[in-house]
């Protein structure tokens, strides 16, 4: 090992003394730097991982859609099916409704279902928390757990629903009835959006509510595991007809995706300044300790040793503090991701606010999902700004004169 | 004949002390063959220091050349093998123990193996640390980290040692002890050797010993 480098480390960690302060305190500022930056870019890695499985799980992998409605869409079902990597498809039809039930009204989107095709796409059942979708018929609904809550409705209630075409000919002086269907069963996908919002009926009711005849207003399609949903929409789009276009659902949510991530990276950028404030300790500490060994300094380069080798010294000081640090607050931060839960159900306990938490946050636990490019960009960027951090000290090093840094008092 | 160890032409160093110039070597003349021993003496602010930093190529002098071995090239990576350096403040790293401290120098010209680490642990033995190898110099007196700093002086087997006051630190006893011990050291190893000191005592016991005195050398 070159003498720098061991007399780098020989100075952060001094042969038979503890560990000493200085080398205490600059890795400890790195260290929370990076387990802060570890919690907060997981958990909010996991909002965004939790709301794409949603999304997917509620919208499938591919969103077909044309200009107006699908005509004679089990044809489009049929040739889409055909295409290669594609696993199944649904069609669907969906459109804002009003509810009501006593005096209490909502306005959901109410989304028709097939219920021959529509469990190969989109996994709805999993989310049933009372009844089946098998309830379903074209006079019954199923509803989100919360919209029943607001609205009071359970199991077996029967509902009014005042579809867009049952508004539009009211305002033409036509007598138009609400549909009555029953409520037969109740789900809870964990999104609040969708838990606050969503009515599930057949195709053929939506169809009847918003007036469509036989067409749908879209297809959603599940694609094999594997398979690239930018490929598969690409090869769908090659067999469809030019006014019926494929999505991947990367694309038909391509701005919330964008928020999402301009919210992780704003959030990391911010964070990475609390890593920033720690590389100022370390250069504080590394300045501090360049005056008090000026002496041995000017040993060193009496001794023979160059001023870059003895700038090395130092900056090596600062990147050994930023990978002890980064080591450091990697096992922090992953301890205290796995014991999350732990901490917010306590928390949530004693302030009494589990319900809070669920409703404004959307999900019942805090979610977490941490990527091994984000891992290596805290790491590499840690460590590059804790070198960076041994600079200044080292070159104020590297400028010293031996003579007349072994002449200083 | 031999090219002598260090050879010193017309040295002059001048200083700055508020606006005026204070001109402390004025044309100094140097040679010392090998396995030589020179002390050179002189008052306190006499030049001394200043004469041993020219020498040893830790600084540049206004006029005048420095030669090692008939080389003009005094620059840090051939001092760390050609010389060897004796501070009176010892200097040595707290953070290293008294072999490590030896070895530093070693590092610094390039690398240790079991070669070095057995040679360092050979020269603790001849100045008499043998047992305290593994100690900090926060736990060696005085006098044991002086010894510590010969033996890191001799690791490289230099053609020169220089030694600016090594004793200025030390009791009498103690320092004695110390001069003779360097002495000793570089005689076995025909080291040459230039010893700055105070002690006329001590500068008797060299071959040649020479007098700094207003900016010039002369014989004792």
């Amino acid at each position: 090992m070159p003498w720098y480098l061991h007399l780098a480390l020989r100075q952060l960690f001094p042969t038979g003394r503890r560990f000493p302060f200085f080398t205490l305190i600059s890795t400890l500022g790195v260290t929370l730097g990076v387990a802060l930056l570890i919690i907060v870019m997981g958990v909010m890695g996991g909002f965004a991982y939790e709301t794409k499985h949603k999304i997917v799980d509620t919208e499938g992998d591919i969103q077909i859609k044309a200009r107006g409605a699908i005509a004679d869409f089990p044809a489009v079902v049929k040739r889409v099916e055909s295409v290669a990597g594609v696993a199944a498809a649904t069609p669907y039809a969906s459109d804002t409704v009003m509810i009501k039930f006593g005096d209490k009204a909502a306005y959901p989107q109410l989304r028709g279902i097939d219920l021959d095709s529509v469990g190969q796409v989109t996994p709805l059942d999993r989310y049933m928390i009372v009844g089946s979708l098998d309830d379903l018929d074209d006079d019954s609904i199923v509803l989100s757990a919360q919209l029943a809550q607001s609205i009071g409705a359970n199991v077996g209630d029967t509902i009014e629903v005042y579809s867009p075409l049952t508004i539009q000919r009211m305002g033409e002086d036509e007598v138009f009835l609400p549909r009555q269907v029953r409520v037969v069963g109740m789900l809870e996908i964990g999104k609040q959006q969708l838990d606050s919002s969503t009515v599930y009926g057949t195709l053929r009711l939506a169809q009847d509510l918003y007036g469509l005849g036989s067409t749908v207003h879209g297809i959603n399609v599940r694609l094999k595991p594997g398979v690239n949903e930018d490929d598969g929409a690409a090869r769908i789009n090659a067999v469809l007809p030019e006014d019926i276009r494929a999505f991947s659902w990367e694309d038909s949510f391509s701005d919330f995706l964008w928020v999402l991530s301009l919210e992780r990276n704003m959030i990391f950028f911010l964070l990475l300044f609390i890593v920033i404030v720690a590389a100022f300790s370390v250069m504080s500490s590394l300045l501090i300790s360049v005056v008090r060994k000026t002496r041995e300094i000017g040993l060193l380069g009496a001794l023979g040793g160059r001023p870059v080798q003895v700038a090395a010294c130092f900056c090596a000081q600062g990147f050994f503090i930023g990978v002890l640090g980064t080591a450091a607050g990697l096992a922090l931060g992953f301890t205290a991701l796995a014991f999350r839960n732990d901490v917010v159900l306590w928390i949530t306990k004693v302030t009494q606010r589990q319900e809070v938490m669920r409703r404004f946050y959307e999900f019942s636990e805090l979610p977490s999902h941490t990527t091994g490019s984000t891992v290596a960009l805290i790491v590499v960027m840690t460590i590059v700004i804790s070198t960076l951090a041994g600079l200044l000290p080292a070159w104020k090093a590297a400028r010293l004169k031996p003579v007349e840094a072994l002449r200083s008092e | 004949m031999n090219d002598p160890v260090l050879s010193a032409r017309g040295l002059r160093k001048s200083f700055r002390s508020g606006d005026a110039m204070l001109e402390v070597l004025r044309g100094v003349d140097l040679d010392v063959a090998a396995g030589e021993s020179v002390s050179i003496r002189g008052e306190s602010g006499s030049g001394k220091s200043t004469l041993l930093n020219l020498l040893a190529g830790l600084d540049a002098p206004d006029e005048g050349t420095v030669a090692w071995d008939g080389s003009s090239d005094t620059g840090a990576r051939r001092r760390s093998g050609y010389l060897g350096m004796v501070f009176q403040s010892f200097y040595l790293v707290p953070e290293l123990d008294a072999c490590s401290n030896v070895l530093l120098a070693r590092r610094i010209l390039g690398g240790i193996d079991a070669a070095a680490r057995s040679r360092a642990l050979e020269l603790l033995d001849q100045v008499g640390l043998a047992g305290r190898a593994h100690h900090l110099p926060s736990q060696l007196s005085g006098g044991e980290r002086q010894r510590v700093a010969l033996a890191r002086s001799l690791i490289n087997h230099p053609r020169l040692i220089v030694a600016d006051e090594p004793t200025g630190n030390l009791d009498e006893r103690t320092g004695n002890a110390v001069v003779d011990l360097l002495l000793g050291l570089c005689t076995s190893a025909t080291t040459a050797l230039i010893l700055v000191t105070h002690n006329a005592a001590h500068a008797a016991k060299t071959r040649r010993s020479l007098v700094l005195t207003a900016g010039t050398l002369g014989g004792s």
